[in-house]
């Protein structure tokens, strides 16, 4: 293993669950495209994990089974393609969120529905929720690879006074993240951005979401850590 | 509450699960959720947050029931990792515990090796309390504060009464001394 020692006792930290915000969400969009990460993590939480099976039990207060079901049932709808179904999980454990969030995923995932229901299968389409935890969407980024083009439309993100977000295509294989530019949290924003990425590159990259001074990052690098992460799954299985 | 099911029942239903048997997959949450519960809860302070990380978990572990490798640790401690994994996520993104926030009947305290050495053990949980047992107590109380109570390290800091930066070097080192006495 060719992990840097600092990296490993992140890693550690991270599996004690003892790293900042800051750092976990750092962490945990690395180890997307970190396999050597990712494998250390896995082996600290390994270590650590037989604690868990000692917990005391404590009676939940209610039965959370029903409800858990119906999330699995929502998540495994036979006839459904594959991205209405991972949507549908996404709906369901987007419960907590806010009223106005769930309303707008809806829209979004009944859109898509009716717009997969209209026209046949289109293999180059894609969609990326970016989101910095389950139940926390902040924008849904919808890439058609025949045309390089990108929409990222917001569905909760939070305003940022005198700053902008920007996107960003991580790939192991391009080193730094590349900017797609800056994205508005009110309304689309659309864009042929893709064009100097092939293929496999868009398919398989990490898409960050990282807050910048207004207008975008000066330098052409990312300011700070990751806010919202994504990957991208396929519109048409 | 019923009591857990043996390790080897567990392997069983994990498997069965895989297969997307739903019966399987009420039996695993009757014999595992009040250990579940009771590693959510004592990471998420509101009773709300417990029960929707608890539901999350378990819908990971549908989704993840075909990963599960009893090769590397028991199916308990895969299930309750990812349990925790879902509390601390939720944890870190809300805000962090702090000592003022603890649920009653908490008592930070109460959280030593000795309650544990008394249950039924895997070999694997008896090695890492043994290595546990090498730390020095404080270091090994903020390990086990850490890991059950999901306090972050401002909240070691301030439960020790020391500066965040010492917390983290005390983490970090003792994280290495568990792995070098784990491997020995």
């Amino acid at each position: 293993m060719t992990l840097a020692p600092d990296d490993d006792l992140a890693a550690a930290e991270f599996a004690l669950g003892t790293l900042d915000p800051g750092e976990r969400a750092t962490l945990a969009a690395r180890r997307l495209r970190e396999p050597e990460l990712d494998v250390a993590i896995r082996a600290w939480e390994a270590r650590l994990s037989p604690l868990g099976e000692a917990t005391p039990p404590i009676a939940p207060p209610d039965d959370f089974l029903p409800a858990i079901e119906a999330r699995i049932r929502g998540g495994v709808a036979p006839r459904a393609s594959d991205l209405v179904a991972a949507l549908q999980k996404r709906l369901s454990r987007w419960r907590a969120a806010a009223i106005g969030a769930s309303g707008i995923a809806a829209a979004l995932a009944i859109g898509i529905a009716a717009r997969e229901a209209a026209r046949p299968a289109a293999p180059n389409e894609f969609v990326a929720i970016l989101q910095k935890s389950a139940d926390s969407p902040a924008f849904v980024a919808s890439i058609n690879l025949a045309k390089g083009d990108l929409s990222v439309r917001p569905v909760a993100a939070p305003p940022q006074a005198g700053k902008s977000y920007e996107l960003w295509l991580i790939a192991p294989k391009l080193g730094a993240p590349r900017s797609l530019g800056v994205i508005d949290a009110a309304s689309v924003t659309r864009g042929p951005r893709l064009a100097a990425f092939d293929r496999e590159t868009v398919e398989d990259a990490t898409y960050a979401v990282t807050v910048e001074p207004e207008g975008g990052s000066p330098n052409g690098k990312p300011s700070g850590p990751p806010l919202f992460v994504g990957k991208l799954v396929p519109v048409d299985p | 509450m019923e009591s857990a099911a043996a390790g080897d029942d567990l392997v069983a239903l994990i498997g069965r699960v895989a297969a997307r048997d739903a019966t399987a997959f009420a039996t695993l949450y009757r014999s595992t959720h009040a250990v579940l519960y009771g590693v959510v809860a004592r990471i998420l302070t509101r009773g709300d947050a417990s029960g929707e990380a608890l539901q999350e978990a378990y819908v990971r572990i549908w989704e993840k029931a075909g990963e599960f490798d009893p090769a590397k640790g028991s199916p308990l401690a895969w299930m309750a990792t990812i349990a925790r994994n879902r509390a601390l996520d939720e944890a870190r993104r809300v805000r962090p515990a702090s000592l003022e926030e603890m649920p009653e009947g908490f008592e930070p305290a109460a959280e030593t090796v000795e309650p544990l050495a008394a249950r039924a053990r895997s070999e694997r949980l008896a090695a890492l309390l043994a290595c546990l047992g090498n730390l020095d107590p404080d270091k090994r109380e903020a390990v086990l504060l850490a890991y059950y109570r999901g306090f972050s390290r401002d909240a070691l800091a301030e439960r020790f009464g020391a500066p965040t930066a010492t917390i983290k070097t005390w983490l970090r080192r003792s994280l290495l001394q568990l792995r070098d006495c784990l491997e020995s």
